[in-house]
């Protein structure tokens, strides 16, 4: 009987050890300046975690902006991209979340564009800056490796790299680092709009300007959820930074046209058409100065 | 006790295998039978428990930007070891717009033509509040 309950116990602790080693190696953040006492009960957080959650669920698809510019039939440019040459540099988790959510969004976009040699480089990058903040095991490197070297692999690629940065972000949140999440999608948002504004700034687009002037939904959200880490000050530089481009987007207006939702079939598949419409009112001025603004945010990110 | 010993054994093993089906493994497959037109966005995964009596049935939100000018697909997958059959609805604030459940009939997709950049609700259930654990894959179609 002893040997039983001896055998049930090695079965039930041994995974335990090797399932729960990972975890505690993780839970380390060793460099980030952001401490701990801005989320203690004397200071507590300005939005939920909840409401955090769903903010950033909303700012974190880079594979959309990169689709837009793509159907557009923009020429890929690797001028757009932040070379990888530069993550040497980033040597605090300040800079190391926010260039994982710029690389994040480049990787979106080689992977639009299925080039999938430059890939390769990106995804080890980003395995880097993950590995630092201690995130790197949501990256399934070898599978991601072999995926990049065959262009036939780009849903799977899509998918195993969106998932990735989706598992990180909820590992962050549940494990009270919500702060290093909110500069990786922060970092996500900047850089889409740096190549959405980078695009029309060479070949202007009436789709793309849209979507640039739609940004302003989100940006009083991006900037709640940083605000509950302005006590760090390099967190209260970006947030003075992304501030600027609000001012810039104070005359942007979207208007609405109310219409009812109709339900057709299109090849076999139910299918939703929204009459309802939204029109973004955005003048090639306002452009120009939200482009300044945010090449000056994407630029201190990046350098 | 060999009995018992067994009994405890099968327990946690069928445990671990419910648990990866009803996770990850779903997701691959659901994602898996995505058309070729289709690109994956972000997944939603729900596993809720069975309505208890006198109480409200479990639904799970969540919120997702959606884009004008997108062609949307929102696909939904059952794990098989759950009996509960997922309804999976699109809601812009209080106005439903979509739902894979119409007419007493379940859709493994529907579509959205967005036309409005805005914040969605999707909600997911499981018919008449069966306990179930299902996934939801927000997909862009080409």
């Amino acid at each position: 009987m002893v040997n039983y309950f001896k055998q049930l116990i090695f079965i039930l602790v041994i995974p335990l050890i090797f399932s729960c080693g990972n975890s505690s190696e993780n839970n380390n953040s060793d460099d980030f300046s952001v401490p701990d006492s801005v989320l203690n009960e004397d200071d507590p957080l300005i939005v939920s975690e909840q409401a955090m959650a769903d903010i950033i669920s909303n700012i974190s698809s880079p594979v959309e902006m990169s689709a837009l510019i793509k159907e557009s039939g923009v020429q890929f440019n690797y001028k757009y991209l932040n070379p990888t040459d530069n993550i040497d540099s980033y040597n605090t988790t300040f800079k190391q979340a926010l260039n994982l959510g710029i690389l994040g969004a480049d990787l979106g976009y080689l992977n639009m564009y299925n080039k999938t040699g430059t890939v390769l480089s990106y995804i080890t990058s980003i395995k880097t800056l993950a590995d630092n903040i201690k995130v790197g095991q949501f990256f399934d490197f070898s599978t991601l490796k072999r995926l990049a070297t065959n262009s036939d692999n780009l849903d799977s690629l899509m998918y195993i790299s969106v998932s990735s940065f989706d598992q990180m972000d909820v590992f962050l949140r549940e494990n009270n680092r919500s702060d290093v999440s909110t500069l990786i999608v922060t970092g996500v948002w900047i850089e889409g709009l740096f190549l959405a504004t980078q695009v029309v700034k060479d070949a202007p687009n009436k789709e793309i300007e849209e979507r640039i002037g739609e940004q302003k939904l989100i940006l009083s959200d991006l900037l709640l959820i940083l605000n509950n880490y302005k006590r760090d000050k390099k967190i209260f530089d970006l947030i003075e930074m992304i501030n600027k481009i609000k001012e810039q987007y104070a005359n942007v207006t979207i208007s609405y046209e109310v219409g009812e939702p109709e339900a057709v079939e299109v090849d076999g598949v139910l299918t939703i058409i929204q009459n309802e419409k939204s029109i973004v009112n955005i003048t090639q001025d306002q452009i120009k100065s939200i482009t300044k603004e945010v090449e000056n945010v994407r630029n201190f990110v990046v350098k | 006790m060999k009995k018992i010993f067994i009994i405890l054994l099968s327990v946690i093993v069928f445990a671990v295998v419910v648990k990866s089906q009803c996770n990850e493994t779903l997701v691959t497959v659901c994602c898996s039978g995505l058309a070729k037109n289709a690109t994956y966005l972000k997944e939603l995964k729900v596993k809720l428990k069975a309505k208890e009596a006198g109480k409200k049935e479990p639904i799970a939100k969540y919120s997702l930007m959606l884009n004008k000018g997108t062609h949307y697909r929102f696909s939904v997958c059952n794990a098989k070891e759950f009996t509960g059959k997922a309804i999976l609805q699109l809601y812009d604030k209080d106005r439903l717009l979509g739902s894979s459940y119409m007419s007493n009939k379940h859709f493994p997709a529907f579509d959205f033509v967005c036309n409005k950049t805005a914040v969605y609700q999707v909600l997911m259930s499981f018919e008449d509040g069966q306990e179930g654990c299902a996934v939801g894959v927000l997909s862009m179609i080409e």
